[in-house]
């Protein structure tokens, strides 16, 4: 019982920052430049495209520049949206050329709406898109859902140390006729309470090995839809376990607790003897 | 020796010891009367440093124990064997196990602790008894198990807080006698009664209190 008390508030918290190191290693993947996408105005050919695409390079905030000429960009177009077919029949190409900047570094709010202006004011310009918005958003998302994790981990944590302080106060009291007498007869204060600590380890450390069999049976669990998530997202990316080191943490930290927990536990009981 | 030295414990506005000078000789077997509330159950409190006075030292062999740091009080007390009235026995363990406790306390080894604890049990006569339950046991064996874990570890003084309050004369009269074998192989014996017909018939030292005093002292 208080083994599954602390199991699952330490649990909580593990599997809260096992989903966050899941999601790291892919914030590296999104932030790669962001990438400013240049519209060209329709009546722009190939020529004037590459002038402009020549003219963009020599800037020194811009770090590279692709053009995707209006053909590419159908065929491509029609590729991911299936409708290719349709597009033949089109009798003309209404997409135009567009270019694909990379901004250099640093790449700071600031200096990407600078470029974005800059760009903007170019004739033959029609359209700047900024990609980079969501993004923001995104890290921002991941950096609120981060602090209510650590504040919500704390809070469990905090349970599991009260569910632990309980159940080693009814243990000390249980046993106050004993400590009472061995108290009289010479027992030192450490060997009264080594039983206690040991009844500390035992729970923390035995909910910190059930947490972690928590911790495995739901990473199996939800493995398999996650894997087909990366998949359809075209991450070559598998869910990461919580291996070896998860549950030797959480067995760690619960006989911390324990130990912890039931050290204080006694100290406050034996001075109020 | 135990000396009291103008000990007085006061508790708010009550003196439960007042001004109190006593010696207990080393080797010598006192009894301690008085009625309730005479100040006996403070008296062996402070000699057990459950207590301390409120002034006046207590000396021990000659050593203030006053100077007694708390880290060192578990190991004044274990030179103690305490029986209380009610004998204190853990019933979760057995007969040998309540026996062994100073011994495991004091980190002797399991061989030396088996051999200590049956010699304590075969001088209270209950070395048949070693694997059975305390509660299984009436209430004259209780009270000589709870002897056999006071003399167990061979302790230089012996305090009994009213042995044989719970116990018919026939049961008090062996109790005592048994304190007295204790008493015979050297071991100084304090004895806090009110069992006064019983103490009357043994030719030792009565301690009376009153009102936290000194009454009087008979010596034999």
């Amino acid at each position: 019982m208080v083994w599954l008390v602390v199991a699952i508030s330490l649990a909580l918290p593990g599997a809260m920052l096992l989903t966050l190191d899941n999601l790291r290693p892919l914030v590296p993947e999104l932030e790669r430049p962001a990438q400013v996408s240049v519209m060209l105005a329709g009546v722009l050919d190939l020529e004037q495209a590459e002038a402009l695409q020549r003219e963009l390079a020599t800037w020194e905030s811009v770090e590279d520049v692709t053009l995707v000429r209006r053909d590419e960009a159908l065929a491509v177009f029609g590729e991911q949206t299936g409708l290719s077919g349709l597009l033949m029949s089109l009798d003309r190409n209404p997409l135009p050329h567009a270019l694909l900047v990379s901004p250099s570094a640093p790449r700071t709010d600031a200096a990407l709406s600078q470029l974005v202006e800059a760009i903007d004011a170019l004739s033959g310009v029609d359209r700047v898109i900024v990609d980079n918005q969501w993004m923001s958003r995104l890290n921002q998302a991941l950096l609120a859902t981060e602090r209510w994790g650590i504040a919500l981990g704390a809070a469990m944590v905090l349970g599991a140390i009260l569910a632990l302080a309980n159940t080693l106060h009814l243990a000390i009291d249980a046993r106050r006729e004993e400590i009472l007498v061995v108290r009289v007869i010479g027992g030192s204060p450490g060997f009264i309470r080594r039983p206690f600590l040991y009844t500390g380890l035992y729970f923390g450390a035995g909910g910190g090995l059930f947490a972690g069999v928590m911790l495995w049976v739901l990473s199996l669990w939800i493995a398999g839809p996650v894997n087909t998530l990366f998949f359809l997202y075209g991450s070559p990316g598998q869910i990461q376990g919580p291996g070896v080191g998860y549950p030797m943490a959480l067995i760690a930290l619960g006989a911390g607790l324990g130990l912890l927990t039931s050290w204080a536990a006694s100290t406050r009981y034996f001075s109020r003897l | 020796m135990i000396e009291f030295e103008r000990v007085s414990r006061r508790f708010g506005d009550q003196d439960a010891l007042r001004n109190l000078n006593l010696a207990i000789e080393q080797g010598e077997m006192a009894f301690l009367t008085g009625h309730s509330g005479a100040g006996k159950s403070t008296l062996l409190r402070l000699l057990l440093l459950l207590d301390r006075p409120s002034s006046g030292d207590i000396r021990v062999n000659g050593e203030p124990t006053s100077k007694i740091r708390s880290r060192m009080v578990p190991r004044y007390r274990r030179r103690f064997g305490v029986v209380f009235q009610d004998h204190r026995l853990l019933f979760d363990r057995s007969v040998h196990d309540n026996v062994a406790l100073p011994l495991v306390m004091a980190g002797f080894s399991p061989t030396d602790t088996a051999r200590r604890v049956r010699a304590a049990l075969d001088k209270v006569g209950l070395l048949s008894h070693e694997q059975a339950n305390p509660a299984v046991l009436s209430g004259g064996e209780q009270q000589r198990v709870g002897i056999a874990r006071a003399v167990v570890a061979r302790p230089e003084f012996l305090i009994a807080d009213e042995p044989t309050g719970n116990l018919d004369p026939q049961l008090s009269s062996e109790i005592m006698s048994l304190f007295e074998a204790f008493n015979q192989v050297g071991v100084t014996v304090l004895v806090a009664t009110h069992d006064l017909p019983l103490i009357s018939r043994l030719r030792h030292r009565i301690i009376t209190l009153q009102e936290g005093r000194l009454a009087g002292a008979t010596a034999q």
